[in-house]
């Protein structure tokens, strides 16, 4: 390969463009190995197990912020994108890829959020004004259930009482 | 990609040898990765706007919904969900490790982590499926007819339990049988129709009757309490005095909501009228319910199919012998895999735990 090396790869025989491509790509970058290797995969794998149990930790008695949720909410999303980076980086190896990562994935990810962005106005915003007969079959609110609850315990105290 | 950036070069003079002036076609990549690899990412670029669009979809509609259910009113439950995100992490890592061992070229090591991350792709599906079983039971379905949610207890929740309580007085003895006549009727266009053909309508008998009559020791005590409001709540749906606040005591028998604060432990509705008898199958009040259930079995739904998709490709794979040759395609395999555990690494928390 090394006569060729200014020059690129050429096909050799038997072998596919492709094939023949992934074999100077790895050359060129030295990593046949140069990465992974079980004891990282280890490692990620127990941080994700670790941030799993984390996030879990929100469900339980003893999470400090239950009457607040939007705090559990705010610590699982970092939670979900640290595990999602880890996931990214190591597990789809793009920690060790050349800069063409950030070309196909900044993009997306851009889109994305712009996507999720619009949807506010029209499908977030829906319920602010909305026709009376789409009001009439609606769920209402919590407090509200709960009042009427409170108000319309009478037969079944009894009932249970005999 | 990389045919279009080839560079002609020609090595040795023109003209000279046996080179006759050919010039030589050699491969420089325009982006240092397979063609393979690149329309993988191309691909899952495309995935991550898809997901991003349902989930954001998800979200927008959660936090504009006036109300919105607790897990517990669904039936939801975290340790399942939990269980279910750790095995697809540890399908990830087998087939991270399926790739180390192609790219070392130990094939049969390579065949094993593939049959492993197949069986926990398959229990990943699995576990699903109980979950989707156990909405099902409750009547939560994405929609109309077999959906049994009701957003709040009004008037039409109450005519909607008097139509159940209706049907289950006239419960065919044969469920057989009456299907044969549903079929008939429907072949033949009437009833009249069926009976020219002999199908004759099934006999039916009183269920709700025959529950009343039933010794009250071969009843547990949860069943006994059960039978008592069922009755209460005929007496209330026949009175001709019923008050619309009625109607969400009914609902509340029929499946409480547990309290704020109050949805831990034991909270799963086991108390519940269609808990006591499952074969009553009486509406529920889920307020929030029906978009809750559009978004999860939309959400669950399509991320099960990119599962499924991924258990066929390494069904196929296991068939392969998995040596270095084939590294590339499992690492485009792998990198497909890893996407749908990043999707269900934000479709956990959102779902099962907001």
């Amino acid at each position: 390969m090394s006569d060729h090396g200014t020059h690129g790869p050429v096909t050799r025989p038997g072998e596919s463009a492709d094939e023949t491509l992934q074999h100077s790509i790895e050359a060129a970058h030295g990593e046949h190995h140069a990465h992974g290797g079980l004891g990282k995969y280890v490692l990620v794998f127990l941080a994700l197990c670790g941030l799993t149990t984390m996030s879990f930790f929100t469900y339980s008695p003893a999470w400090p912020w239950r009457d607040q949720p939007q705090v559990g909410w705010a610590f699982m999303m970092a939670v979900s994108c640290t595990k999602a980076m880890l996931v990214i980086l190591f597990f789809m190896h793009v920690w060790w890829e050349a800069n063409w990562k950030y070309v196909l994935t900044i993009p997306a990810a851009m889109m994305a959020l712009f996507l999720a962005i619009m949807l506010i106005p029209d499908v977030g915003m829906r319920n602010r004004m909305v026709s009376q007969e789409r009001a009439m079959h609606m769920a209402r609110p919590a407090d509200l259930i709960e009042l009427e609850k409170a108000s319309s315990e009478g037969p079944f105290v009894e009932a249970a009482a005999h | 990609m990389n045919a279009s950036a080839a560079s002609i070069t020609n090595g040795h003079d023109h003209g000279h040898g046996d080179h006759h002036g050919h010039v030589t076609l050699q491969y420089q990549p325009g982006l240092p990765l397979t063609r393979g690899k690149l329309i993988m990412w191309l691909f899952l670029s495309t995935e991550i706007m898809f997901f991003a669009a349902l989930l954001g979809s998800y979200v927008v509609l959660r936090f504009g919904a006036p109300i919105w259910p607790k897990p517990h009113h669904v039936h939801l439950s975290e340790p399942i969900g939990a269980f279910n995100t750790f095995v697809l992490i540890c399908s990830s890592v087998t087939i991270v490790l399926a790739l180390e061992s192609a790219r070392a070229n130990k094939a049969s090591l390579a065949k094993i982590w593939m049959l492993l991350t197949l069986v926990l792709g398959g229990l990943f599906l699995g576990v699903k499926g109980y979950e989707y079983r156990a909405k099902f039971s409750h009547g939560i379905y994405p929609a109309m007819p077999h959906s049994r949610i009701y957003e709040r207890p009004d008037l039409y929740y109450g005519s909607a339990v008097r139509a159940r309580l209706d049907e289950l007085r006239r419960e065919p003895k044969d469920a057989w049988a009456a299907m044969k006549y549903a079929w008939s009727v429907a072949w033949h266009g009437s009833p009249q129709g069926a009976a020219l053909h002999g199908v004759t309508e099934p006999e039916t008998y009183d269920r709700l009757k025959e529950l009343d009559e039933v010794a009250e020791s071969s009843l547990t005590a949860e069943q006994v309490t059960a039978r008592r409001s069922l009755q209460q709540i005929q007496k209330m749906l026949a009175s001709p005095d019923q008050q619309s606040f009625d109607m969400a005591v009914i609902a509340d028998q029929v499946m409480p909501v547990p309290a704020e604060g109050a949805d831990h432990g034991g909270g799963h509705g086991a108390h519940g009228l269609n808990d006591a008898f499952p074969w009553l199958k009486l509406p529920t009040v889920i307020p929030g319910g029906n978009m809750w259930a559009s978004t999860y079995f939309l959400l669950t739904g399509f991320h099960a199919i990119h599962v499924g998709v991924g258990l066929l490709v390494f069904a196929i794979m296991c068939t392969w012998t998995l040596n270095a040759k084939r590294a590339g395609a499992i690492e485009n395999i792998g990198l497909y895999w890893h996407f749908v555990d990043l999707v269900w690494i934000f479709l956990f928390p959102l779902l099962y735990l907001f």
